[in-house]
């Protein structure tokens, strides 16, 4: 069986469009909601879904503050699977990937886990906290068919590490902009530029850039290397300060989707 | 997998890419560093004549007597800075400096760490910032003081539980931005390889002294070595040159905080199951969904809800036991201690003490055991006191 997000960027090559990738925490301000922000997203062509974690490290205030209420108001990988599994039942074809930490992966046993993301249609995973070197066991239990990918990271100090990352990636190469965490003002690193061209050309499968991005003016400069673009932390604040509204969402993701590919 | 990242299963670097080449930077600097003698000249230097090394190792003779035992106190308590924290500080500050890098960052809970890092970047005109959990802050106001005495500054940190782990997630985050140009000092013997081998290298100078010391005092070998173990720096260093000695048992004394059945303890390794946290994997005290769970000691520096690889591996192999001490076995072993030989220990040594005493129970006076006393009890004052007017007491 293909996958979902393979899927997506194939079509998308074939129209000449860029990518748009939104960041949600699941179960912020309730699983229900999330479902619903996530089916308002039409223009949005992948969406991450943060499973929330009571110590993330990779990430600015913004979604940790969006994690620890989440958590509060009793959001859980469980609860996210049952979420999924509602969605892909109501026919929502939507490609999902799940962004966590790799101790909720370990807590719920990683052959479990890769099993259960099969069954719930979870397309892929982004595990800041997992480098190359430590992907073994989850890739092992990823192998057994490609319904759910493990999606790499690079960052602008990865170097030499690059063609070692990217080799047999899949779905598509999610370049950190900057040092650090998440929901950083577009404050990219000084070499940004010359980082995702050489990203770019030795990946064979599409680049997307994340972390500091607000707006599609931010990426302009760097249009015409990546595939597309992905916005987490300012997402979570605009749709906080719009009371997690359906119509927010869907306003600022097809107005950020159609100025991406308009630049 | 890089395979010498790991002390069996545990271990390794679960890390954001952008700290792997640092990483590879700090061990094989750390790596070039520990076999020349230059370094090891100059931290060796250090710790005699700026630390005070070496540290006694005292035969308590009163409570030797009572408990029917020899039992001997390797006095770390007597460092500069008062505690063992310093030693690793040194270590590790002198191999930021060979690096080039101009600023260190480190995490603090106790503020025993922080005040030892600040007090390094001192010594050696470094710019120093130390981040501390906001409770941590407001319950350690003392050593708050000395750190900005010592020119660092100070971060209080507003996420999470506000306590050490919520520090050490917003020292790591801020080493993932700035790596660069700032090296982490890291406390205890958690983190990522290589941090628990070189928090254990800077550290083993406790146990080459001490067995070189009981030597001389009794001819052979100790029969048990025992230390307290909150992420488990002091213990780690204190069992490192004995481990290869199968007839010395080694014991790390956890602390219970209310009792092991309750949910108020920071024994992750008799209740908690392996996990990654803080870049390694090990035991860890979570809930049913992987969430962190919220550790408690009377003890700020055992007040951690992991514990370094290399223990966890030592458990599961069966080199070490690990046994946990309530607080308020502690507090009666702390003031016992202080009644008996004239040494205030900090209330983190005390659990061993208090262990020390349980276990002296089975030896004959021909043995001997040495405990490591980590750190001198001059800043648990007002905890001491809360405790003993029994009012209870923070956390």
């Amino acid at each position: 069986m293909s996958n979902r997000i393979e899927a997506q960027l194939a079509q998308l090559k074939e129209k000449g469009e860029k990518a748009f990738i939104t960041y949600l925490t699941a179960g912020l301000p309730d699983m229900e909601t999330t479902g619903k922000l996530i089916k308002a997203q039409k223009d949005t062509d992948i969406i991450e879904l943060g499973i929330p974690f009571s110590d993330p490290i990779a990430d600015g205030p913004v979604i940790q503050q969006a994690s620890y209420e989440a958590i509060l108001a009793g959001a859980s990988l469980k609860k996210t699977f049952a979420l999924m599994e509602s969605l892909r039942a109501e026919g929502v074809e939507k490609p999902i990937v799940f962004m966590m930490y790799y101790n909720t992966i370990v807590n719920y046993g990683i052959e479990a886990f890769a099993a259960k993301c099969r069954q719930a249609g979870v397309d892929g995973l982004i595990v800041p906290d997992l480098p190359m070197e430590e992907q073994e066991l989850l890739r092992a239990a990823l192998t057994v068919s490609d319904e759910t990918i493990l999606i790499q990271l690079v960052s602008p100090i990865s170097a030499d590490r690059i063609p070692e990352i990217v080799k047999d990636a899949k779905g598509f190469i999610y370049c950190v902009s900057s040092m650090g965490v998440t929901g950083q003002a577009a404050d990219f690193h000084a070499k940004v530029k010359e980082y995702l061209t050489y990203v770019k050309e030795v990946s064979e499968i599409p680049v997307m850039m994340g972390f500091g991005i607000r707006q599609a003016a931010d990426v302009k400069d760097v249009k015409d290397i990546i595939d597309g673009a992905i916005v987490g932390s300012h997402f979570i604040t605009l749709l906080r300060e719009n009371g997690f509204s359906e119509e927010s969402a869907e306003e600022y993701t097809t107005k950020f989707k159609t100025e991406l590919n308009a630049m | 997998m890089n395979k010498k990242a790991y002390y069996g299963e545990y271990g390794g670097q679960y890390v954001s890419e952008s700290l792997m080449n640092t990483l590879q930077e700090i061990d094989e600097a750390f790596e070039a560093a520990i076999k020349d003698p230059e370094f090891l000249q100059q931290y060796h230097y250090y710790l005699k004549q700026y630390v005070g090394r070496e540290t006694p190792l005292y035969l308590a003779e009163r409570l030797s007597e009572k408990y029917g035992t020899k039992i001997y106190l390797k006095r770390e308590d007597l460092n500069h800075t008062g505690a063992h924290k310093i030693n690793n500080v040194i270590g590790q500050i002198l191999l930021a400096k060979r690096m080039g890098k101009k600023k260190i960052i480190a995490e603090t809970g106790a503020g025993q760490h922080g005040v030892a890092t600040a007090t390094g970047a001192a010594l050696f005109n470094m710019e120093c910032t130390v981040f501390m959990g906001e409770e941590d802050v407001k319950r350690q106001a003392l050593n708050v003081m000395r750190m900005e005495m010592l020119g660092a500054k100070v971060v209080s940190v507003r996420s999470g539980s506000n306590t050490l782990k919520d520090a050490t997630n917003e020292a790591i985050r801020t080493w993932a931005k700035t790596a660069e140009d700032t090296f982490y000092i890291i406390g205890s013997a958690i983190g990522p390889y290589p941090y628990p081998k070189m928090v254990k290298e800077f550290q083993a100078v406790i146990s080459r002294e001490a067995k070189k010391q009981h030597m001389e005092a009794e001819g052979r070998l100790p029969d048990v070595v025992m230390a307290c173990v909150g992420g488990g720096s002091n213990s780690i260093g204190m069992f490192a040159d004995f481990i290869d000695e199968p007839s010395v048992q080694l014991i790390g004394v956890e602390a219970a905080g209310k009792g092991i059945d309750t949910n108020e303890h920071a024994a992750s390794m008799a209740k908690g199951k392996p996990g990654v946290l803080h870049g390694t994997r090990s035991y860890l005290l979570q809930d049913d969904d992987g969430n962190i769970q919220l550790a408690h000691s009377i003890s700020a520096g055992l007040d951690y809800p992991g514990v370094g690889p290399e223990h966890a591996y030592l458990h599961d192999t069966g080199r070490a036991q690990y046994v946990p001490i309530t607080d308020s076995e502690a507090m009666d072993a702390l003031m016992e201690l202080t009644q008996i030989e004239g040494i205030i220990p900090a209330i983190e040594s005390a659990h061993a003490v208090a262990y020390a005493f349980k276990k002296a129970k089975e030896m004959t006076p021909d043995q001997s055991m040495i405990i490591c006393l980590s750190g001198r009890g001059d800043k648990d004052v007002n905890t001491i006191s809360d405790y003993l007017a029994g009012k209870g007491y923070l956390n």
